[in-house]
């Protein structure tokens, strides 16, 4: 199998953790927050990829016919739940810092320090 | 008896939700009985869980997909050993001191605070209990998300969200790590079972780049929950902000859980195919221990800001946890297990202190609050008798737990182990005197050149709260917190839980073949001499360092420019900025990555 899904997995994590790192802004850190977490996606499909093979789902397919694996699928969905419901938050405080601050730059909001 | 297992948790979870979707209408007391209620039954059940477990290891697989013996396990299983009990039950019984003391604490929508304590509390049960490891995973996310809204309770001001911002953050990129070792590890063994995961792991016996990589990805994420430098920042921010109940389950449950997970993946996951790099996992361990315990000790020496003091003092005590589980004995494992006990018990009592000087005297901050509680004569006893515990004096507080870590130590050749554990034990415990001699009793200057800004923090909007309740379980903790040491029978217990922690195949035939645990040997409490010298050494050190330190502004100031100069670059890495504190855990994650592919080869 090829190791390119792989790599892509381990450069889109690098890119989301560049965003994170270098933002000036929090709703682009939540938005590069997702771009991390898609990276656990690709690797969790590249994980159950079999080549020549189709979506486990057997409703018309015959039994034998070689499928993808299921668990990681579902694996991956119960990820992006989770993805979710931490954007939603992070959005919600991103919001919430706005109302008080006038500004969403993450360096104005640091009054907790040493 | 195990269909008991699912309900420690489906009861506050179920509870959660109803409250959640009926809060709106119910009458004030009406919601925290039902939270109380939410707690207390499975608290019951938890401690009759606990009985059972002595030696033995509880399963329970959902929807009855138990496994044949020696199957493949399609199903999720649960299984539950005495450490694992016992922490369950800790974790309810701090989940209602909590809520009894938050009985009109917090006046805002309420009956969600009590969803988001339920739900949080709930998770962590589970957590402790599964036997699954993305289970784990799912159920590490819910007490994050919950834990990340509770610490922005009161929004009203902007600290708040920088604290559970940076909490959010640094967590949920911990959690992608563990979620890249779930699936290498998936990759690997096809498997999401522990125990057949550690059964494929050790049949394979490789220790190859995937497994080494898998290791490093799922522990360095659960240490980031533990609060281990160089992933530590966040927790200083959040315990900040957070409301003081919530910073007692922060501090005495969860920092830990993350310790507990690592310990747990270690032994039954990777024991047996990493077997034969047991010293450098061992070393890598403690390095980083080490240097959590260290920094943590001195960055509590320079918070003027109560509940951001004991936030680093809980990074260091986190340290010495680390060290504990680190040296890959059931000793060591037992030691930390009480100390866990024990340090959660007194910490939570302090921050309920914290609470209370923050709804009695409307402030949080040492040097502003300097003299205000010379009548605040409870809080004052609790204050002190939980820094008595932390500080180990001989058969109390914290006493068996450095006993069981020391002499585990000295067996092992780490000579020096001690000594951190006293730097810990003395600074962070010093500190807590500092601030408690300067608010209780006046004592000293009220001038510190040494403590950092001072803080803003508004108490929160209170009608009247149910103070005689707050002291009472504060007191509770604080005492209960100093007696864990002096109870020895307790410690020969947990040597037991600890061999039965770490006995990988006998965790692996209960699980997959549903064989009989094997017998751990008795454990038997032994007094060393070193170990009450030690605890001598650091009360002393504790109470003489606490009593100096009140007048620090005595000091010449070329002393105090030396001194602040050398804290200043400490200071600056604690910027307070989330991007930041990425950059070092990424920085983190590959030097121990780098040290444990360069060992394990």
């Amino acid at each position: 199998m090829s190791v390119l899904p792989y790599l892509l997995a381990v450069f889109v994590f690098l890119v989301g953790l560049y965003g994170i790192v270098s933002s000036r802004d929090l709703i682009h850190l939540t938005v590069c927050v997702s771009v991390c977490q898609s990276s656990t996606y690709i690797l969790l499909l590249a994980i159950g990829y079999r080549e020549h093979a189709t979506a486990p789902v057997y409703g018309d397919i015959p039994a034998s016919r070689k499928v993808v694996d299921p668990v990681v699928q579902s694996l991956a969905l119960t990820d992006i739940v989770v993805a979710v419901a931490v954007s939603a938050l992070l959005l919600a405080f991103a919001l919430r810092a706005f109302e008080h601050e006038g500004s969403l730059d993450p360096r104005e909001m640091a009054e907790l320090k040493g | 008896m195990t269909p008991l297992l699912p309900l420690l948790t489906a009861i506050p979870l179920l509870a959660a939700a109803l409250l959640a979707l009926a809060g709106k209408w119910l009458k004030d007391p009406v919601p925290d009985l039902a939270g109380f209620a939410a707690v207390a039954a499975p608290l019951v059940l938890a401690a009759i869980v606990l009985a059972r477990t002595g030696g033995h290891v509880l399963t329970y697989w959902f929807g009855g997909w138990r496994p044949r013996a020696g199957d493949f396990p399609v199903g999720i299983g649960w299984a539950v050993d005495s450490l694992g009990a016992a922490f369950a039950l800790f974790v309810l019984a701090l989940l209602l001191s909590a809520l009894l003391y938050s009985w009109r604490y917090l006046q805002e929508e309420r009956y969600l605070y009590v969803v988001l304590m339920l739900a949080f509390g709930g998770a962590m049960v589970a957590f402790v209990q599964t036997g699954d490891i993305f289970n784990l995973f799912v159920f590490f996310e819910l007490m994050s998300v919950a834990a990340f809204a509770l610490t922005a309770y009161q929004v009203e001001e902007a600290s708040p969200l920088q604290g559970s911002f940076n909490f959010a953050v640094a967590n949920t990129i911990g959690a992608f790590l563990v979620v890249f070792g779930i699936a290498l590890l998936y990759g690997r063994t096809g498997s999401l079972n522990l125990a057949e995961i550690g059964q494929r792991l050790t049949f394979d016996g490789k220790h190859d780049g995937l497994v080494v990589a898998s290791f490093v990805f799922i522990t360095c994420g659960f240490l980031v929950k533990a609060a281990i430098v160089p992933f530590h920042f966040w927790l200083a921010d959040a315990h900040a902000v957070a409301p003081a109940p919530v910073c007692v389950l922060f501090s005495g449950v969860m920092v830990e859980l993350g310790i507990y997970a690592v310990a747990r993946i270690f032994w039954v996951v990777y024991s047996g195919a990493l077997g034969a790099f047991d010293t450098p996992i061992r070393d890598v361990l403690l390095v980083v221990g080490v240097s959590t315990a260290v920094l943590g000790a001195l960055m509590c020496g320079l918070q003027r800001h109560l509940k951001r003091m004991l936030a680093y003092s809980t990074i260091a005590h986190a340290g010495c946890f680390l060290i504990g589980v680190a040296l890959l004995t059931p000793d060591g494992l037992a030691g930390a297990a009480l100390y866990v006990l024990s340090h959660g018990l007194a910490k939570g009592a302090l921050f309920l202190v914290g609470g209370i000087l923050l709804v009695t005297r409307g402030g949080i901050d040492e040097l502003l609050l300097f003299g205000l509680g010379r009548r605040l004569r409870l809080p004052a006893v609790a204050w002190f008798v939980a820094a008595l515990a932390l500080a180990s004096p001989p058969f109390l507080g914290t006493f068996t737990a450095h006993a069981l870590i020391e002499d585990s130590a000295g067996a092992e050749g780490y000579w020096w182990v001690p000594l951190v554990l006293a730097f810990a034990t003395i600074g962070s415990a010093a500190a807590i005197i500092r601030a408690g001699l300067r608010v209780f009793f006046g004592v000293g200057d009220r001038d510190d050149p040494l403590l950092s800004e001072e803080p803003t923090e508004s108490p929160p909007a209170e009608e009247k709260p149910r103070l005689a309740l707050m002291y009472a379980v504060t007191l509770l903790l604080a005492f209960g917190g100093l007696a864990v040491g002096a109870w020895t029978g307790l410690a020969a217990t947990a040597m037991e839980a600890g061999h039965t922690f770490t006995d990988q195949l006998s965790y692996i035939h209960v699980v997959l073949d549903h064989r009989p645990p094997a017998p751990a040997p008795p454990g038997e409490w032994v007094t060393t001499t070193s170990s009450v010298v030690w605890s001598v050494v650091t009360l002393v050190g504790a109470v003489a360092l606490g009593f100096a330190s009140t007048i620090r502004a005595r000091l010449p100031d070329a002393a105090t420019r030396v001194l602040a100069a050398g804290f200043a670059p400490l200071r600056a890495v604690h910027s307070g900025h989330i991007g930041d504190y990425v950059a070092w855990l990424v920085l983190g994650t590959g030097a121990i990555g780098a040290a444990l592919a360069v060992a394990i080869r």
